[in-house]
């Protein structure tokens, strides 16, 4: 099963767009729930993101990427 | 750090998180370590460096200060010669200049003027380096200026996992020790990212001895010396050099002081051939110590002049171009190598 791994609509406040900073966890790698993968910067302040599901990361949005809420980064296969 | 965390084997962290996890750790710890400073409490740093310990340990441990850094610096070093083991944070290494007599008349010294009997285990950290257009005062290096004068060991990681057994090793060391970050390797975006930088990291504690450098990558026709930043401009070198067939060995420093020489030395023995980047000014800085460590040791090794690839002797520019022409980058160190072979 394939679990997406997208920016929350509640990370931040407005509609800004946001650029991956930093992946935590490197490609192929196995995660779990909960985990902090990335981080995202919007106005020069950091947000994390966490693995919504257990799974074998593949990253779909680079670090120096531009994204939005709900843009999704990777998937998680289990 | 902060309320998540990753336990998969492959994590990775920013050195900000490094910094911060070190931090945590021997807070954890040791009761007599504290950390003071310009929005390093409940904002986490403004390089994130501190996030999260204002909400683990609170405001007495993790102190937001005035903008005093003459106060605050010299309030460490009273801590500090008292028994505790204050981590205090020059926000900007440009800004030393109000606080200088508290870093090298006071942290440096008070050892050696009490005879031995005051220790001053503190850890100062500062932030260096540019390429983001934040003008001459908020972007210059400075290595140099610190590890020139005696009583303070300087270390300057170029990723997080150095960052975090360094960090550890500050904390723990009895002398004062400056703890000289490159913003570019914070994995704080709007200063530039070098991906770099942030490496797999392991949750436990460990330490990074200081005074040792680093071989970052294996090579047998050129020594290229660096540190911070500057080591990641010359994986990159190494990189392009190595698509024209020459075997490039690259050493990262880590520590300015203690100064690894013979880890240089044994390098350039081998490869006969040494370049020096460096972010920090040209003139009376750590390329010309490089150098001369390796010249006033042995001269019979070297196949060529030695080189240097620093930033000018001028003001950091704040027009973009202009500063971006003045920093150093593979590309200069390439151009380097290949003039001292066409000569």
């Amino acid at each position: 099963m394939s679990t997406a791994i997208t920016v929350p609509e509640d990370l931040w406040e407005g509609d800004n767009e946001g650029v991956i900073t930093a992946w935590l966890v490197e490609e192929g790698s196995q995660v779990n729930q909960g985990d902090l993968v990335a981080e995202v910067m919007v106005e020069k302040a950091q947000y994390e993101i966490e693995a919504p599901a257990a799974g074998t990361l593949t990253i779909t949005k680079q670090e120096d990427e531009v994204v939005a809420k709900g843009t999704t980064i990777a998937s998680l296969d289990a | 750090m902060t309320t998540t965390s990753t336990t998969s084997s492959s994590r990775k962290l920013t050195i900000a998180r490094a910094m911060a996890e070190a931090t945590a750790h021997e807070m954890r710890k040791d009761p007599s370590v504290f950390v003071m400073g310009e929005d390093v409490g409940p904002l986490g740093g403004v390089f994130g460096n501190t996030r999260g310990l204002h909400d683990e340990f609170g405001s007495e441990r993790v102190r937001d200060t005035p903008i005093s850094e003459t106060a605050f610096i010299g309030a460490a070093v009273g801590a500090a010669s008292d028994g505790m083991r204050p981590i205090v944070e020059l926000m900007f290494v440009d800004f030393f200049g109000v606080c200088m007599d508290a870093i090298y008349n006071m942290m440096a010294k008070n050892t050696y003027f009490a005879g031995g009997n005051v220790k001053v285990p503190m850890v100062l950290m500062t932030s260096t380096g540019g390429g983001y257009s934040d003008g001459g005062q908020h972007s210059q290096c400075l290595y140099a200026t610190f590890a020139h004068l005696p009583g303070m060991k300087v270390v300057v990681p170029s990723n997080a996992y150095d960052a975090k057994g360094l960090m550890t090793a500050a904390i723990r060391d009895d002398n004062p020790v400056v703890f000289m970050y490159h913003k570019s390797l914070q994995g704080m975006g709007w200063l530039g990212t070098e991906k770099g930088a942030t490496v797999a990291t392991p949750e436990e504690s460990y330490t990074v001895e200081i005074g040792k450098a680093a071989v970052a990558r294996q090579g047998r026709d050129l020594t290229l010396v660096s540190l911070g930043a500057g080591v990641h401009h010359c994986l990159r070198a190494a990189k392009t050099l190595g698509e024209e067939g020459v075997d490039v060995e690259v050493v990262d420093l880590r520590s300015l002081v203690p100064l690894d020489r013979e880890t240089v030395r044994a390098s350039v023995a081998k490869t006969g051939r040494l370049i020096v980047v460096d972010e920090d000014y040209h003139s009376y800085g750590v390329s010309g110590e490089i150098i001369a460590s390796v010249v006033e040791h042995d001269t019979t090794c070297l196949k060529a002049a030695p080189r240097r690839v620093a930033y000018p002797d001028i003001p950091i520019p704040f027009a973009p171009t202009m500063e971006q022409w003045a920093l150093p980058n593979a590309d200069k160190i390439v151009d380097a190598f290949h003039q001292m072979m066409s000569n």
